[in-house]
């Protein structure tokens, strides 16, 4: 909880609107910069923060270091999905991807460099982008959401090249498995699918909740999160985590989380998984819990983890969820320190 | 605080130690040059020479300290750098194990997912018996479509007899009527016959 404000200072109307604000807030989408120094978090009021890690890790770090070092503005809508290339930070939130340069964000007012809209059915449809994903070989980057399709766009000309169909409800999480090369997508439909970029199909489904070992019908059947690791796969969300085997379609391990889980990954031997609930859960492939770091936020929506090469040191996991606090975890044991809008 | 002052001049006036000694030495040369008798001389000689050999003990002492102190930093030195190497050298081996960690935390998630998968496999039925149950089947399939074609075949066999059979009467039957029409024909002819040679 935010500390409480002392009585004797008389409170200006924008001080009382900024706490409130900062009570209310919900950050979605997290993403780390090129260089790994710095963080960009995305929040349910349209904005984006940038925050220094390199001075937050570093050992003279005061009190102003966790607060961003720049904030602005982004999308009159939250900021559901944030990914980063080489030199642009990608936004996504209500109907519409913008790109930023990393280099010129952390001058005051800068401005997006393009802002394109797929393709929609209908010009009044304005579903949001939940998810993002970057797929390097083609330069193109891939976009799902409300409207049950994912799209892709090539990022040198800008063009939205193919539309791929088959959920019938919008799509939350995307995931990339390098070897084949396929995009996995999970959405509100309860269907895993996987589609290959090359010929533009379908080529495999799989419907969680139609397994019983998984599925939890008291929670619904959506797929919150999904991660993958060629030739694993391990979704969550309404059915239990489960860590699947994607070549015969079997669910290999259950992981026992009550809770519904919002973001996963792979970590080195470990998975490490994040969502309605305090902590950071670390599991094992053979589906023990390693280890459960609490975190300073009720509920976790994204987690980040900052490999870039270029910055050994600032190689840190973020949480971020329903507050406006980032949680650093410079080793997987417990939290550091929280960084704050 | 004048008192303590005075008071350390006096005891200290020439410097302390060794400079003092030097300084009561050349005082005690000039006293001697300056003395008359000669067995006051013999004796302030005597004491001079004594002086000179404390001073020159002294100072031999001094250099061996020095000496001392010299070959004391060359091994600290020395020590000094062998701690640089071995501070390297266990920087290095921390790289090295760092490795093999994330070696053995690759070796460790391929067991845990074969593990998973031999579990998963666990559910099936074994190959062999499974085999076995095709091999069983097959051999009944064969049988009984062994006992199905001998089946039909004997049906077909039936079939034709019956076929060969009822022809046979048809034909019978034919013949029969056939014969009935030709001996009715016969009697109308022979009817009409009598009645024409009559008139």
């Amino acid at each position: 909880m935010e500390r409480a404000v002392p009585l004797a200072v008389p409170l200006g109307q924008a001080e009382v609107f900024q706490a409130l604000q900062r009570l209310h807030m919900t950050i979605f989408s997290q993403s780390v910069s090129p260089c790994g120094k710095f963080l960009a978090a995305g929040n349910n009021y349209g904005q984006i923060a940038i925050f220094s890690l390199s001075a937050a890790l570093s050992s003279e770090a005061k009190e102003e270091s966790k607060k961003p070092v720049v904030t602005f503005q982004a999308h009159d809508g939250p900021v559901y999905s944030m990914v980063s290339t080489d030199r642009h930070l990608l936004s996504a939130g209500d109907g519409e991807v913008k790109a930023w340069l990393w280099a010129e964000m952390l001058k005051k007012g800068c401005k997006e460099l393009w802002c394109r809209q797929p393709p929609y059915r209908t010009s009044l449809e304005v579903p949001e982008i939940n998810a993002l994903l970057l797929v390097p070989k083609e330069n193109s980057l891939i976009l799902a959401g409300g409207d049950c399709q994912l799209h892709t766009m090539d990022l040198e000309t800008g063009t939205f090249t193919r539309v791929l169909r088959g959920h019938t409800d919008y799509i939350h999480c995307l995931a990339f498995r390098e070897r084949s090369p396929e995009v996995l997508s999970g959405g509100e439909d309860g269907a895993v699918r996987l589609w290959d970029l090359r010929t533009a199909k379908e080529v495999q489904t799989i419907e969680v909740y139609k397994h019983e070992e998984c599925s939890r019908p008291h929670n619904g059947r959506w797929i919150g999160c999904l991660a993958t690791d060629s030739d694993w796969m391990v979704c969550g969300g309404g059915p239990a985590l489960t860590l699947w085997h994607l070549r015969s379609s079997t669910p290999t391990t259950i992981f026992p989380m009550r809770a519904p889980q919002k973001h996963v990954t792979f970590y080195q031997d470990l998975i490490l998984s994040a969502g309605q609930g305090r902590c950071v859960n670390q599991w094992q492939l053979s589906g023990e819990l390693k280890a459960q770091v609490p975190g300073s936020s009720p509920g976790l929506l994204s987690l980040s983890l900052n490999q870039q090469p270029a910055a050994p040191e600032c190689k840190v996991l973020t949480a971020a969820g329903n507050s406006c606090r980032v949680d650093v975890f410079t080793n997987l044991g417990y939290r550091a320190f929280s960084l704050s809008f | 605080m004048d008192e303590v002052i005075r008071k350390r001049l006096l005891i200290d006036g020439d410097g302390a130690g060794d400079d003092r000694r030097i300084n009561l030495l050349v005082k005690s040369f000039i006293k001697w040059c300056n003395s008359g008798s000669q067995e006051e001389g013999y004796s302030q000689y005597q004491r001079m020479l004594s002086t000179l050999s404390q001073c020159e003990f002294s100072m031999g002492k001094t250099l061996l300290v020095y000496d001392m102190n010299l070959r004391e930093m060359e091994n600290y030195e020395k020590i000094y750098k062998e701690i640089e190497c071995s501070i390297a050298g266990a920087h290095e081996k921390i790289a090295e194990c760092k490795k093999q960690i994330l070696q053995a935390k690759r070796i460790r998630k391929n067991r845990q997912e074969y593990d998973a998968l031999a579990k998963v496999i666990q559910h099936h039925p074994d190959r062999h018996e499974t085999l076995k149950e095709l091999e069983a089947l097959g051999k009944e399939l064969e049988h009984l479509s062994h006992i199905k074609e001998s089946v039909e075949d004997k049906l077909e066999l039936r079939r034709k007899q019956f076929h060969v059979l009822l022809s046979t009467i048809h034909e019978l039957q034919q013949t029969l009527e056939n014969d009935e029409k030709l001996s009715e024909v016969e009697e109308a002819q022979d009817a009409s016959m009598e009645t024409d040679p009559k008139p």
